[in-house]
């Protein structure tokens, strides 16, 4: 597994991508979730009973950053179908939209432009951030392990 | 002599009682159609809540089904109250920006149905301390909201026809249409209101924000 992890990272590429997944993932969810604010001063903020929410963030970030890195590899260099690098952008979306949705403008503006459609969806994803995050996770986790296995394989059949 | 000297004396301590009491009470209905901060028309809002003739007033705009909001009102708001609130620096105004469900505005109707029995700070309270984390579970529907008014005392007749009639309801649609107005996309949002300022803050910010924008204001 390490060494999976060595050959796509070795390329500087790949940790260029990976960090700069995290870090605007990370970023763009910790203001859209109001744990940064960027005005009137750059400030950030952990309110006492939200550091679960926070923790999931930061998992959800660095997972996306390990598993879209490496699923652009198997694309890019071993030509390999694009079948499992639609399992973590899926994970990444849907994990980052579960938050977003809330009293904020992300929420404010769906509510606005879908009416009770929006409501109802808002709502959902609201009430349901917790779970849906985790779930992200999981699919992420499954997909890089998938990842991991089928560049094993085809490491060993290129090579 | 002293017998006068003794109901003198009783009377200026009843004055003073009654001074005293009127003085430490914060919440004043709010009866003027006309009440502006700022650029926000704040007539169709809640209450004043601290000293009305503060310099500076913080304008919030919220919903009570909202987290941040939630989060808000336990992490931020009781610092402003010890240090500006009830120093007489600040005085705050809650205007309804109930937009995340079905319940929203009808909690926000039921509190200015609490208002009219003098008591809207008290239920206002009383449902940021109750606030569940599901928008539209039922934590704020008809039945809850009734509940809420039993527990702090209120004339449930009063209290139950006001919010049947929905007798509110164009106050808290006139109150949304000000969040509209003034570009908020979003609860909270915060208007701190000066004679000559008026700056926006956006979301649920910790008090050191606050803090940086009201200290140069004072």
């Amino acid at each position: 597994m390490i060494q999976t992890i060595k050959l796509v990272f070795s390329n500087l590429t790949y940790l260029i991508i990976s960090f700069t997944i995290f870090v605007s993932m990370l970023i763009v969810l910790l203001i859209l979730s109001e744990y940064v604010f960027l005005e009137p001063y750059v400030v950030s903020h952990l309110p006492p009973g939200t550091e679960f929410g926070f923790l999931l963030i930061v998992t959800l970030s660095a997972l996306s950053a390990l598993v879209i890195p490496m699923n652009i590899f198997r694309i890019s260099i071993l030509k390999s179908s694009k079948q499992k690098m639609s399992g973590s952008i899926l994970g990444s979306v849907v994990g980052s939209i579960a938050g977003a949705c809330s009293c904020g403008p992300v929420g404010f503006a769906v509510i606005s432009t879908f009416g009770s459609i929006g409501a109802t969806t808002t709502a959902f994803l609201t009430n349901y951030e917790i779970p849906i995050r985790l779930i992200a996770i999981a699919v992420l986790t499954v997909t890089y392990f998938t990842t991991v296995k089928s560049l094993k394989i085809e490491c060993k059949i290129n090579s | 002599m002293n017998k006068k000297f003794l109901i003198l004396g009783t009377i200026v301590i009843i004055i003073a009682v009654a001074i005293f009491a009127s003085s430490s009470t914060p919440e004043t209905v709010n009866l003027d159609i006309t009440r502006t901060h700022g650029t926000i028309s704040t007539s169709m809002g809640s209450p004043i809540l601290g000293n009305p003739s503060a310099p500076i007033t913080i304008v919030e705009f919220g919903d009570y089904q909202c987290h941040q909001c939630y989060n808000w009102y336990h992490n931020t708001k009781p610092s402003i109250t010890r240090e500006y609130i009830d120093t007489g620096k600040v005085n705050l105004v809650f205007v309804d920006l109930a937009f995340l469900g079905n319940d929203s505005p009808k909690a926000a109707q039921a509190s200015y149905c609490a208002e009219d029995q003098g008591l809207y700070w008290d239920y206002h309270d009383l449902l940021y301390n109750s606030q569940e984390p599901e928008i539209d579970g039922g934590w704020a529907n008809s039945e809850r909201l009734k509940a809420f008014a039993f527990s702090l005392g209120l004339d449930m007749n009063l209290f139950n026809s006001c919010l049947d009639s929905e007798k509110y309801s164009k106050r808290v649609q006139y109150n949304i249409q000000q969040a509209h107005e003034h570009g908020v996309k979003g609860t909270p949002g915060f208007f701190i209101v000066s004679s000559d300022e008026q700056q926006q803050i956006r979301g649920a910010q910790p008090f050191t924000v606050f803090k940086q924008i009201l200290d140069p204001m004072i």
